[in-house]
């Protein structure tokens, strides 16, 4: 192979790259936060709600969970714009992230609530424990250590996932990789610093995941 | 990704000058008549000017072009399949008589190819709303103006470089920035506007094409070096072909609309 590596071309545009990565960061962020607690309610509503409420849930976990995330991207920032519905493309992306990964977090939490024993209930209430002493000490540290492991891993994908956005227009750190590709031709080292840039993301989400399933949550585990 | 094609057109001249020493073999008016067939290049990557059908064989504007050239001329059409990067060394090296393929006329290629009189041209332009107010290009240059555009193509460099007050929104691919603009994401597109008149039809939106253009590219036939019994007979073939209607209504036929700037035939040449 003749190809001579040219990384003094593509240094100009290091910080360039990084602002992208922050903005992969944020919609990482925004999307596993509003997720989250959209997918609690609705692993809650899936687990012990009834009727109609209960299917509709389904229904659209179901349709989520079976549809691919650029489909519904695509949906939210070019279809709804025929029926008045005009989102920014960073709102529009941000928006269909948090909802697909809405889906997978009450899937995920779902399993949670599951995981939860009626030995467990029945021992706390034998020795008295209030309604909010079994949910502090005996409900929430038994979930939050049985899902901590999964939801770490989704917030993983999530920020890898955030790339999709440079298709909608949004500067992150792929676009911006794409965009210096298309001025300098470096694509050999352009993309292998955006790759190391989603590599040190995501490894330093998985040390401080680690560090704080360990100490606060008492997980067993490993970064890699 | 047309204009990045351009580019790199520079360096495939310099590659055909090189083909060119060698001594020439392009074919004489005369040769091409006894022979009874004409051979021209045409370029599919290029849709509409040419592309291949439903049953798989080239069609689009150029392919019309060069039958209906054939047909005056008398003899059989052969067409190659050519590339961006090739077209010229083809032509150069007389494996064909002539290339289409939006050969816009630059003094660099002629140096290595001649070209007949324009067949076509295409408008660098900007392509907006009825409902924007702008008139020429320059206006863009103020932060209240989105520019949509296809990441990755070299319009961008440009409008870095002569609109940097505007904004930029970057998208995937041509289908998209003619929706986002029908969609009002953005204020304007700065590119060749001519290429994406399908995509425009597509949308019940009043479309403008900014009266004053940034350049309008002439696009030719392109013939080997010196031959000019072939170049001086075309010639007269493109005043007709211009004169009679036959050009702007196979380029309707394709584009879905007018040429923006239709070729000024001159009798003159």
């Amino acid at each position: 192979m003749a190809y001579t590596l040219q990384f003094g071309q593509v240094t100009p545009y290091l910080w360039y790259m990084a602002g992208g990565a922050w903005i992969a960061l944020q919609l990482a962020g925004i999307a596993f936060l509003f997720g989250w607690a959209i997918g609690l309610v609705f692993a809650a509503v899936s687990e012990y709600g009834r009727g109609p409420l209960r299917w509709a849930v389904r229904g659209y976990v179901i349709f989520i969970l079976n549809t691919p995330l650029l489909v519904q991207i695509f949906f939210i920032y070019f279809a709804l714009p025929d029926v008045g519905i005009l989102l920014g493309s960073y709102e529009a992306v941000a928006i269909g992230m948090a909802l697909n990964a809405s889906a997978y977090l009450t899937e995920i939490q779902r399993a949670g609530f599951r995981s939860l024993r009626r030995q467990e209930l029945d021992a706390a209430e034998t020795i008295g424990f209030s309604r909010v002493q079994t949910i502090r000490y005996v409900v929430l540290p038994h979930i939050v250590k049985v899902l901590f492991p999964p939801l770490s891993n989704q917030y993983i994908i999530l920020t890898m996932t955030t790339s999709i956005a440079a298709i909608f227009g949004v500067e992150e750190l792929t676009g911006r990789a794409y965009n210096i590709n298309a001025e300098t031709f470096r694509s050999l080292e352009i993309f292998s610093i955006a790759a190391l840039y989603y590599v040190v993301l995501t490894f330093v989400a998985s040390t401080v995941l680690y560090w704080i399933g360990h100490y606060f949550f008492r997980v067993q585990g490993k970064v890699f | 990704m047309r204009l990045t094609r351009r580019f790199t057109l520079a360096a495939c001249a310099l590659v055909a000058a090189a083909l060119v020493a060698a001594p020439a073999t392009a074919r004489t008016l005369d040769e091409i008549l006894a022979d009874g067939t004409l051979r021209v290049g045409v370029n599919p990557t290029l849709p509409p000017l040419a592309l291949f059908d439903d049953e798989n064989e080239l069609a689009g504007f150029d392919v019309d072009f060069a039958t209906k050239i054939a047909e005056m001329m008398g003899v059989e059409l052969e067409l190659t399949q050519v590339g961006s990067p090739d077209r010229i060394p083809f032509v150069a090296s007389g494996r064909i008589d002539f290339v289409m393929g939006a050969m816009t006329r630059t003094s660099e290629r002629a140096k290595v190819i001649d070209f007949t009189v324009p067949a076509h041209t295409e408008v660098f332009g900007v392509l907006t709303t009825q409902d924007k107010p702008y008139t020429d290009w320059r206006e863009l240059n103020t932060a209240d103006v989105t520019m949509v555009q296809v990441r990755g193509t070299t319009p961008i460099a440009f409008i870095e470089e002569n609109l940097p007050e505007a904004e930029v929104l970057l998208l995937d691919n041509y289908p998209d920035v003619v929706r986002a603009l029908a969609q009002g994401r953005g204020d304007a597109m700065l590119d060749v506007v001519d290429f994406v008149g399908e995509l425009m039809a597509g949308h019940d939106v009043e479309w403008k094409v900014v009266e004053t253009p940034v350049d309008i590219y002439y696009c030719s036939l392109g013939i080997a070096k010196g031959n000019y019994t072939l170049r001086d007979w075309l010639n007269v073939a493109l005043y007709e072909l211009h004169r009679t209607g036959f050009t702007d209504e196979t380029w309707r036929k394709w584009f879905g609309m007018d040429m923006i700037y239709p070729v000024q035939a001159s009798p003159y040449f």
